[in-house]
């Protein structure tokens, strides 16, 4: 096994053993699973580069050196030739598209391997290992030692040539592999994760490389946030082209969210039939039905035959998304029934639509929430979903694809509030897992010895009234119970609507809090009394711990009420933290409370 | 007549892009700059002015060489930087970044501190509380939105150019110093002038400038634009800088005060603002540290993650990169933590966090001037002379005075 950045710099030997210069490159051919190293490249005496056939000149490799077959005198050199990369030049440190994870990296190492004299070019190395490597190759070594002690390994992170993609096209005079699964061969759902990993420029760059339709998709599969940016940069002729080749609803989300004049522009320059249709989208609120709802539906008359209807749809099913209920409308689209596609096939071509129309049809309204409609949607099993107007006149249908999407990101809402962390479940190896828990065991012990400090400088007070210290685990298993309850409030609640409004939430809060400070402070005090300790005593600690139960039960409920953006994302972070920071607020309020009461009440 | 027209359309192209700039620069004004202006003019009088015009064309033109390489290439300096040298000094650039990122957010929460207590709020309460926001602004991503907020109070510091003026300090001493160049042979003097430098050309700043042109995707051609915008900025951030410094050595330099906390810094915008000094003082002083300890490291992340090709972005979670989120909240979190050590000076911390970053300027200017003179990366858009000059300058200057300082400080002297 050999690594690039282990051969830079090797002595390379001649026939006689004399030095005839430092390696500083290889190149390989491409167009091969796993491409062939074809030349050397070295620096001669006063850094002159040269560059030899591989196959010719090279008699053995090993760690320390290479071994070349010929005396200096009888070398002939050669040049790069356009089928050839350099490993150094080309590859190493660069930004590549790992094809096969989805994901934008860089490399860090290459990896060769050596059968019958023959290297060949592995995959590039692109997790920590290769870092490590390139710094020094006892740091990899020590990393190895110590990840065994906990019982684990760092995983080589390789990616084969075959599932590279590199991103900085002015390689692209050179002939890839023809087994290469490029960018454009990718799911449109995996080109959106990509395209969202890179900078506008690089994005920019592979667009260039997918047609109009590979691009419509990719756009549609983009995170909210990114198809505005996205189609914001692309040239406007580009863009409306993009944009008329997506489903209507999906270029009226993208469109909702650029500015008036850019939208404006896009939409005079498609055709009028789909600037209509989008501009129509546009006018419903979103998170509703009609904010969803794609307005391409099939439908046909109850007295028109099976025949007639298979017919219809052959004509239409080309624009539309969903054909699996084929709806039945009578008059101006006035909703009155459906055909599911099972009863088309199995009936006879001559029967009529009014013989097997089921009338007991599901509907919702333009103005119905969005999660109750995919909840719907769930519950009944159902493809497809119809939207009707207040008169019942068939405006579109929500598509299952687009219920599924409204799910997921109530759901990760959701999860999120809960754990400030993981979307998706992956199966996360062990080091991103200890990654992850020791951020968050940072987070906590930074705010634990904030805690300390905090109590140390206090010492004073708490010196005068040694009673304060009883309460202390008391304010902050408080502090602990208090965010819980009120994280698990706001996940009940879920939709930020059924929230109620401020207002009422800080009275009734404030009003809870009252009522805990006040039994808690006559509690403490008639502990306190019971114990022996002095009346005046007895008031301050009493006063802190109803005045830091006040403070700490309005801050906890509010703050995460605060944080929640209107839609109802935003609370990242982890209840650990939430509740930690809590209970060093509260300790805080707690000492300076008791502190001032002490100053103040003297009897 | 034709040739008026587009002279005139130009110009408004040119208006139509500065605001930006000028509004993002002076937001380089931070807690840190603030304090090594106010330090300077107390300290010293008029007697670094002349520092501060030298440096403004320098700092002008290392703003715009970053901005230049962010369009030529749509990277970020910290990917060039790893792109052209290779790993090891990557990560050697990384970790200088690192550090004077993490010195001038602790800067940014000793700002915080100092502004809370001239409203009476002991820093015990006002830091936890302000990095648990700054935290949340940053994970929210919704610093854009208060940014603007923030830029406008901050933007307070406009008034020392007023302030200066109702000062009526000596205009004829004043433009003497701005031209003829004095020293004070001691170690003070010089560290507050590697402070000086290090808060006027900020490393941060570079990377910052740099990754927002990229973002933007701003091409070559609109460059030619866009760079009157950065420019500026830099020029309207610098000309602030040399009014505070006018007005502190017009204001408290006669008056013996060396600045030992924030209210003495405060009564530099007295002539102006009376008793509300003060509070003028402390609103604009916690704004601007508020904003720069949500940008700064954010900046250093991106950054660090884009070297590593590691994943980076607000909207990734903990999962997806921990890195990222990792170094932000640890940055943010210690930062903060570091200022409540018990009995620290935090003007004293404002002034150390700009000296580090001085001394830190120099190397990274080094591998800015590397791949901006290296033709694969930045074809025919290489340096020119001028940009060469003041760039070498800057760097030769930059590693003297360290030199220069390490030196008296080792021999004892001043």
């Amino acid at each position: 096994m050999y690594y690039l950045t282990r051969m830079l710099g090797k002595p390379v030997l001649d026939a006689a053993g004399e030095t005839v210069g430092t390696i500083s490159d290889v190149a390989i051919a491409t167009g091969e699973v796993f491409p062939r190293v074809t030349s050397l490249a070295f620096l001669g005496p006063d850094k002159t580069p040269f560059m030899l056939s591989w196959r010719k000149y090279v008699a053995e490799i090993d760690d320390e050196h290479v071994m070349l077959n010929s005396e200096r005198a009888g070398l002939r050199f050669s040049y790069l030739q356009p089928d050839e990369i350099l490993l150094h030049r080309d590859l190493l440190n660069k930004q590549i598209v790992d094809t096969q994870g989805m994901k934008v990296v860089r490399v860090n190492d290459l990896k060769l391997s050596e059968s019958r004299n023959q290297l060949r070019l592995l995959g590039a190395e692109v997790g920590i290992r290769g870092i490590l490597r390139g710094l020094a190759p006892w740091l990899e070594r020590a990393a190895e030692r110590i990840a065994r002690v906990f019982g684990t390994g760092i995983p080589e992170n390789l990616i084969a040539w075959n599932y590279m993609d590199l991103l900085d096209r002015d390689l692209s005079h050179v002939q890839l592999s023809v087994t290469h699964k490029r960018l454009h061969e990718l799911h449109p759902a995996d080109v959106a994760d990509v395209l969202e990993q890179l900078s506008a420029a690089q994005r920019a760059r592979v667009f260039e490389h997918l047609d109009n339709t590979q691009a419509a998709l990719a756009v549609a599969e983009l995170e909210d946030e990114y198809q505005a940016d996205v189609i914001d940069d692309l040239g406007s002729q580009r863009a409306s082209d993009i944009l008329e080749m997506m489903d209507p609803d999906d270029a009226a989300d993208v469109i909702g969210d650029l500015p008036y004049d850019k939208a404006e522009a896009l939409l005079r320059l498609m055709g009028v039939e789909e600037s209509g249709t989008i501009r129509r989208l546009l006018g419903y609120r979103e998170k509703t039905a009609g904010g969803i709802m794609t307005p391409e539906v099939t439908t046909v008359t109850e007295e028109m035959s099976l025949e007639q209807v298979i017919a219809h749809l052959r004509e239409e099913a080309e624009d539309t998304e969903s054909i699996y209920y084929i709806y039945v409308v009578e008059g101006d689209m006035h909703l009155t029934g459906v055909i599911s596609l099972r009863d088309l096939v199995i009936s006879e071509p001559h029967t009529l639509v009014s013989d097997i129309v089921s009338r007991d049809v599901f509907n919702v309204g333009v103005e119905d929430d969005q999660e109750d409609v995919a909840e719907l949607m769930s519950k009944y099993d159902l493809l497809a979903m119809p939207v009707v107007d207040e008169t019942g006149k068939l405006l579109g249908i929500v598509t299952v694809d687009d219920a599924l999407d409204v799910l997921e990101e109530e759901s990760a809402e959701d999860l999120a509030l809960a754990t400030g962390a993981s979307r998706s479940f992956e199966t996360s190896d062990a080091w991103s897992w200890l990654g992850r828990k020791s951020g968050w065991v940072t987070v906590w012990a930074v705010l634990g010895v904030l805690a300390s400090l905090l109590i140390s400088r206090f010492t004073n007070t708490l010196e005068s009234a040694i009673a304060l210290v009883f309460f202390i685990p008391l304010v902050i298993r408080l502090a602990e119970e208090i965010s819980s309850h009120s994280l698990a409030m706001l996940i009940e609640a879920g939709d930020p609507e059924d929230r109620p409004p401020f207002m009422r939430r800080l009275f009734v809060d404030v009003l809870v809090g009252i009522g805990l400070g006040l039994v808690s402070g006559l509690l403490a005090f008639g502990m306190l009394e019971a114990l022996g300790e002095p009346l005046d005593t007895s008031v301050v600690v009493a006063g802190s711990v109803g005045g830091t139960v006040l403070a700490t039960t309005a801050i906890g409920t509010l703050v995460p009420y605060l944080a929640l953006k209107k839609d109802g994302s935003g609370w990242r972070a982890p209840s650990v933290l939430f509740s930690t920071g809590l209970a060093v607020i509260g300790l805080a309020v707690y000492l300076l409370l008791a502190t001032y009461l002490k100053s103040t009440i003297r009897f | 007549m034709k040739k008026l027209k587009a002279d005139k359309t130009r110009f408004l192209a040119v208006l139509a892009v500065i605001g930006p700039g000028i509004i993002a620069a002076s937001a380089g004004n931070d807690s840190g700059g603030i304090s090594t202006y106010s330090v300077a003019g107390a300290r010293y009088g008029y007697k670094m002015l002349w520092m501060m015009v030298l440096m403004t064309p320098a700092f002008v033109i290392i703003q715009e060489m970053a901005g230049r390489m962010g369009a030529v290439t749509g990277k970020g300096f910290s990917a060039l930087i790893r792109e052209r040298f290779g790993v090891r000094p990557t990560f050697l650039a990384m970790l200088l970044l690192l550090g004077s990122t993490a010195a001038t957010t602790v800067a940014e929460f000793a700002g915080v501190a100092a502004a809370m207590e001239l409203f009476g709020v002991s820093r015990l309460l006002s830091v936890p509380i302000a990095a648990a926001i700054v935290w949340l602004l940053v994970v929210r991503g919704s610093y854009r939105n208060v940014e603007k907020v923030l830029l406008a109070l901050s933007s307070v510091f406009v008034a020392y150019v007023v302030s200066a003026f109702m000062a009526k300090p000596d205009w004829m001493a004043v433009s003497q110093a701005l031209v003829v160049p004095s020293v004070v042979p001691e170690a003070g003097f010089v560290a507050l002038a590697i402070g000086l430098t290090g808060t006027t050309i900020a490393p941060w700043m570079q990377f910052l400038v740099q990754s927002n042109i990229v973002d933007k995707g701003t091409s070559i051609k609109e460059w030619r634009i866009a760079r009157f915008d950065v420019m500026a900025g830099a020029l309207v951030a610098n000309v602030v800088a040399i009014f505070i410094i006018i007005t502190t050595g017009a204001v408290l330099h006669p008056a013996g005060i060396a600045i030992t906390d924030a209210r003495q810094a405060a009564e530099a915008l007295a002539p102006l603002a009376g008793s509300y000094a003060t509070i003028l003082f402390a609103i604009g002083l916690l704004a601007a540290s508020v904003l720069s300890a949500a940008v700064l490291p954010l900046t250093a992340s991106y950054a660090i993650c884009e070297a590593f090709g590691w994943e980076s972005g607000l909207d990734r979670n903990w999962s997806e990169a921990p890195v990222f989120n990792g170094l932000y909240t640890f940055v943010i979190f210690t930062a903060a933590a570091t200022i409540l050590i018990p009995g620290l000076d935090l003007i004293a911390i404002m002034l150390v966090s700009q000296v580090v970053n001085g001394m830190m300027l120099p190397f990274l200017l080094l591998f800015m001037m590397v791949i901006i003179s290296d033709r694969r990366v930045m074809g025919r858009y290489v340096n020119g002379a001028v940009h060469n000059v003041l760039a070498w300058g800057t760097i030769v200057i930059a590693i003297s005075l360290t030199v220069l300082l390490l030196g008296m400080t080792i021999l004892g002297y001043g």
